[in-house]
């Protein structure tokens, strides 16, 4: 590894950028780290603010990297840390021979800089690494008044937020009373600008989340037939009438704010002991990644516990600005990994982070989950809407089926050996091939209209459907 | 939910479509339980009823009918195994035309397996494809009922349970086993055909091609399909009956083209006849040579000049005109015989540089000694690589390092990854695809080392195929 403090220092945009890569540089920050023999090339996984670790790659030779993180900083501190482990702590990193296929990926798509930098860039002015590395001054030790003042100060910044939030839910509720008086054609026909008008105003009275829910309606109305949107309209604006309600009946209950105002932070998760934690070993289902309205992409990766008898799901949820272009995820679809998972706490826990990454699991097929006695297969989702009827998206496990296509083209999930049992409408269309396989069991997401497949076991093997 | 429910949603439902109060639409219990002070929350509670008895008490109604295709036939080799997977989507990736991606598939099946469906399927007109996926070429044709598989012997009576490309790959493996057995089963089955069907059918004859077909042939030539007449006539030809159905009459097309040939001759002691291109004068002159020699059949322009196809092609002056060079090379592929054929492609082996990469248009009609003859002189001359990707029918995992090591290409690929001109650099990655699909295993594994150390990032993805192939050995399955 060629690499010094100084080219690190020089390489950072700003002295806050170093002086953040020095909080990560702690070992524990990082589950992977790892270098190539032969190669200038090293790469980690950081557990950032995000849901799963971010993806870290640093060219020693020239400088050249790649992080999976949102930030706007080039390099961000994620780069910056990995270097810095690489340039005070190279035994850290595990060698190996084999770059995993990210780095690859990354690789592949680079453009090389016409030279390499013989010393470092002559940009470090206003930037140090030892003020970075010195360790952060103790705050003065609080007096009890003014630890009084700041909590009365939070409490009224709280109450503040409750009572904007409750006005916002009273406009909602009149709005959701217009609608229906005006009529669900014309909401339909009109939804975009209509949605847009509340969520704006939703925003201002500080219920964030339940703004960007109803600024994307529109799209998911959109995504639908003609004869099927008013229904749709029906069921979303019902489902925003009962997290209304659910919200005033407790307005302190963490799934309830986390819908209509504000998520927790990441630290906030960890540090909760109500938190659900799961060590298990767990496949990567598939990933939904949308491009929101308000110009957040949001990633979905869906995890499958293999260790669970019954199905047991978790999400990653991350989002993070469109106008960052592409990111790579830190998971492909198919990928095995033991880990330990936080669960926001919620009646039905789904939304997780990864707090521990344990290692790589080998691929195989599914564990044989025991079936609903009645063998309904919408059982699981009947008992999600009991626990949460505020949400859509459930995810289930299908048993032994195949995908058949009406007189129209659209795909059907539908049962094995039972022509005239029960089938389900897919999303969107499928591959041809899917129409060839008999489906041994399907993981796919249910919002009590659609299927959304994610994966399936067939006699071939897994197949990749998100 | 009960019936009573259902007619009420539906009620709600209107009413709400076409705006106003609808809570005394509502069924009685849901009213008892939306009942407050607010006529707009009245209607707000019935929505949150009606929202959740949408998603969960009323489920999409299936069609009476839905359509489910045939499963997938199995193939009759086994899947790559699962963790060659990414090596091969990584190849399938950078294979950048569909027919570079059937080239994986076969390098793929010429080491004993056959590719993920989910990865990769033929096209339901592919012919290029191996054999052994015909079964899935006829189900994305869309075969809608179960026909018997390849292993049945295909016969007059088992003709009609054979899918199009089944048959097809059964008719060819005829053709080389028992050609009068397949020549049989085309005369009689293929004449009730559609014209495109009997081209198809007649055009297979190409494959075992001997003078017991003459007499099918030549009974073509009533054909009502000009395309069917023209085919056989041209196989007709390869079997040295001449008779091209435009020569002989007062504006005969081969006396044009011996036009535009020069005879003469060499030698001191023993004077021989020389064949040599003359220079068309305009463009007009050109284009109309070049038709000439696309339509004529070679035994009549042999037979014009009163010699032997071998001894023609042994008195041809190559070098003359490229022009006329190529079009006399396709023109032998065309209508040649096999033996002109096997001559042509053995002198320009020999002769080795531009004239082995005009050897590849005889590619169809080679045996795949010759092929490999022709391919390890192009790689030996290390000229125009680019030429190689053009080889029809051509064998996968053969080339020994030895082959590639003689030659100039390896220095060549050597020299362009590790020198800093971009072009020379792309036109090395394609060559490397293209050896990625010639190499043995072992040499795609040495190939793979030789040019990273020469400078070539590892993660390449024009390394792609050759880490493939270098993965599909026959401890591929462990």
């Amino acid at each position: 590894m060629q690499l010094d403090l100084k080219t690190i220092e020089a390489l950072a945009p700003d002295q806050a950028s170093l002086g953040a890569a020095a909080k990560l540089t702690k070992r524990s920050n990082w589950p992977r780290l790892e270098a190539h023999e032969q190669l200038p090339l090293i790469w980690g996984e950081c557990q950032g603010s995000g849901s799963n670790p971010y993806r870290v790659a640093f060219d020693t030779s020239d400088h050249g990297y790649k992080c999976t993180c949102p930030s706007r900083k080039f390099p961000c501190k994620h780069i910056l840390a990995l270097a810095w482990i690489g340039a005070t702590a190279p035994d850290s990193f595990a060698r190996v021979d084999q770059t995993p296929d990210w780095v690859n990926d990354w690789l592949s798509r680079r453009r090389k800089p016409g030279q390499l930098p013989a010393t470092a860039p002559a940009r470090a002015e206003g930037k140090s690494i030892d003020e970075a590395s010195r360790p952060e001054e103790t705050p003065p030790v609080e007096d009890a008044a003014a630890a009084e003042r700041r909590e009365a100060a939070q409490r009224k910044r709280s109450e503040d937020t409750r009572s904007a939030v409750s006005a916002a839910l009273d406009e909602l509720d009149q709005w959701i009373a217009d609608q229906l008086r005006l009529g669900l054609a014309g909401f339909v026909d009109a939804s975009s600008e209509r949605c847009r008008r509340i969520a704006a105003r939703l925003v201002d009275l500080k219920a964030t989340a339940l703004a960007g829910r109803i600024d994307e309606l529109p799209a998911k109305l959109m995504a639908l037939r003609g004869e099927e949107r008013p229904d749709a309209a029906i069921r979303e604006l019902g489902k925003l009438v009962l997290l209304a309600k659910a919200w005033r009946a407790a307005p302190d209950d963490a799934e309830l704010k986390r819908l209509v105002s504000a998520s927790e932070t990441r630290d906030q998760i960890l540090a909760n002991p109500d938190a659900v934690q799961v060590e298990s070993d767990w496949e990567v289902l598939g990933e939904k990644i949308e491009t929101r309205r308000d110009g957040l992409v949001s990633h979905a990766t869906w995890l499958l516990d293999l260790k669970s008898a019954t199905p047991r799901f978790a999400v990653l949820l991350d989002f993070f600005p469109a106008s960052a272009g592409r990111r790579s995820g830190a998971f492909a679809p198919g990928d095995r990994f033991s880990a330990r998972l936080v669960f926001y706490p919620s009646r039905n826990p789904l939304r997780a982070l990864v707090a521990e990454r344990l290692g790589d699991v080998a691929p195989g097929a599914w564990p044989a989950f025991v079936a609903d006695a009645a063998g309904d297969p919408l059982a699981a989702y009947a008992a999600f809407q009991d626990g949460a009827p505020w949400l859509s998206d459930c995810p289930i496990i299908l048993p032994a089926g195949a995908i058949a296509l009406d007189e129209k083209d659209g795909a059907w999930w539908q049962v094995a050996n039972d022509p005239h049992g029960i089938a389900l409408p897919v999303a969107g269309s499928v591959s041809q091939t899917l129409l060839g396989l008999d489906l041994a069991a399907t993981a796919a997401l249910w919002n009590g209209a659609r299927l959304e497949l994610l994966a399936s076991q067939s006699s071939i093997g897994r197949l990749d459907l998100s | 939910m009960n019936e009573l429910d259902q007619a009420g949603l539906a009620r709600l439902r209107d009413g709400w479509i076409s705006g106003g109060a609808a809570f005394e639409l509502a069924p009685a219990e849901w009213k008892e339980v939306a009942a407050a002070s607010s006529p707009d929350e009245q209607e707000r509670r019935l929505l949150a009823i009606a929202a959740q008895a949408l998603n969960v008490a009323l489920r999409p109604a299936a069609p009476k009918l839905l359509k489910r295709r045939l499963p997938l036939p199995v193939l009759a080799l086994p899947m790559l195994p699962e963790r060659l997977r990414p090596l091969l989507r990584a190849a399938l990736k950078y294979a950048a035309d569909a027919r570079l991606k059937t080239r994986v598939a076969a390098l793929v099946g010429s080491r004993g397996f056959v590719l993920h469906p989910m990865d990769w399927m033929p096209a339901a007109t592919d012919q290029e494809s191996p054999d052994i996926y015909a079964p899935w070429v006829d189900w994305q044709a869309g075969a809608d009922s179960e026909k018997k598989s390849r292993n049945e012997y295909l016969t007059a009576e088992t003709w009609d349970d054979f899918y199009p490309a089944a048959r097809r790959s059964a008719l060819v493996d005829l053709r080389r086993s028992a050609p009068a057995l397949a020549r049989t089963l085309i005369e009689t089955k293929g004449a009730s055909e559609p014209a495109e069907v009997r081209l198809a059918l007649i055009e297979l004859m190409r494959f075992g091609l001997g003078a017991d077909d003459v007499p099918f042939l030549k009974s073509l030539s009533a054909d009502r399909s000009g395309k069917v007449r023209e085919m056989a006539s041209r196989l007709l030809a390869r079997l040295g009956e001449r008779g091209n159905p435009a020569s002989g009459g007062s504006e005969d097309p081969t006396v044009e083209l011996a036009a535009f040939v020069e005879e003469g001759k060499s030698g001191f002691i023993r004077r021989r006849s020389t064949y040599a291109p003359i220079k068309p004068k305009s463009q007009a002159q050109q284009a109309r040579r070049a038709d000439l020699f696309a339509s004529c059949y070679f035994g009549d322009l042999v037979a014009h000049f009163g010699k032997t196809e071998a001894d023609f092609i042994g008195a041809w002056q190559f070098g003359v005109d490229d022009g006329a060079d190529l079009f006399l090379v396709r023109m032998v592929a065309a209508s040649g015989g096999d033996a002109a054929v096997a001559s042509l492609a053995d002198l320009l082996a020999a002769a080795g540089g531009r004239l082995a990469i005009l050897g590849l248009q005889l590619a169809a009609r080679l045996d795949s000694g010759r092929k490999r003859v022709l391919i390890r002189q192009i790689l030996h001359d290390g000229q125009n690589l680019a030429a190689l990707n053009m080889v029809e029918g051509a064998e996968a995992g053969w080339l020994e390092w030895g082959d590639l090591a003689k030659g100039k290409t390896l220095s060549a690929l050597r020299s362009a990854v590790s020198g800093d001109n971009d072009v020379g650099k792309r036109n090395a990655e394609q060559h490397l695809e293209t050896i990625g699909f010639l190499a043995t295993a072992a040499t795609a594994e040495k190939l793979i080392g030789e040019v990273v150390a020469a400078g070539l990032p590892p993660v390449s993805p024009s390394l792609s195929l050759l880490r493939l192939n270098a993965a599909l050995t026959a401890n591929a399955t462990k």
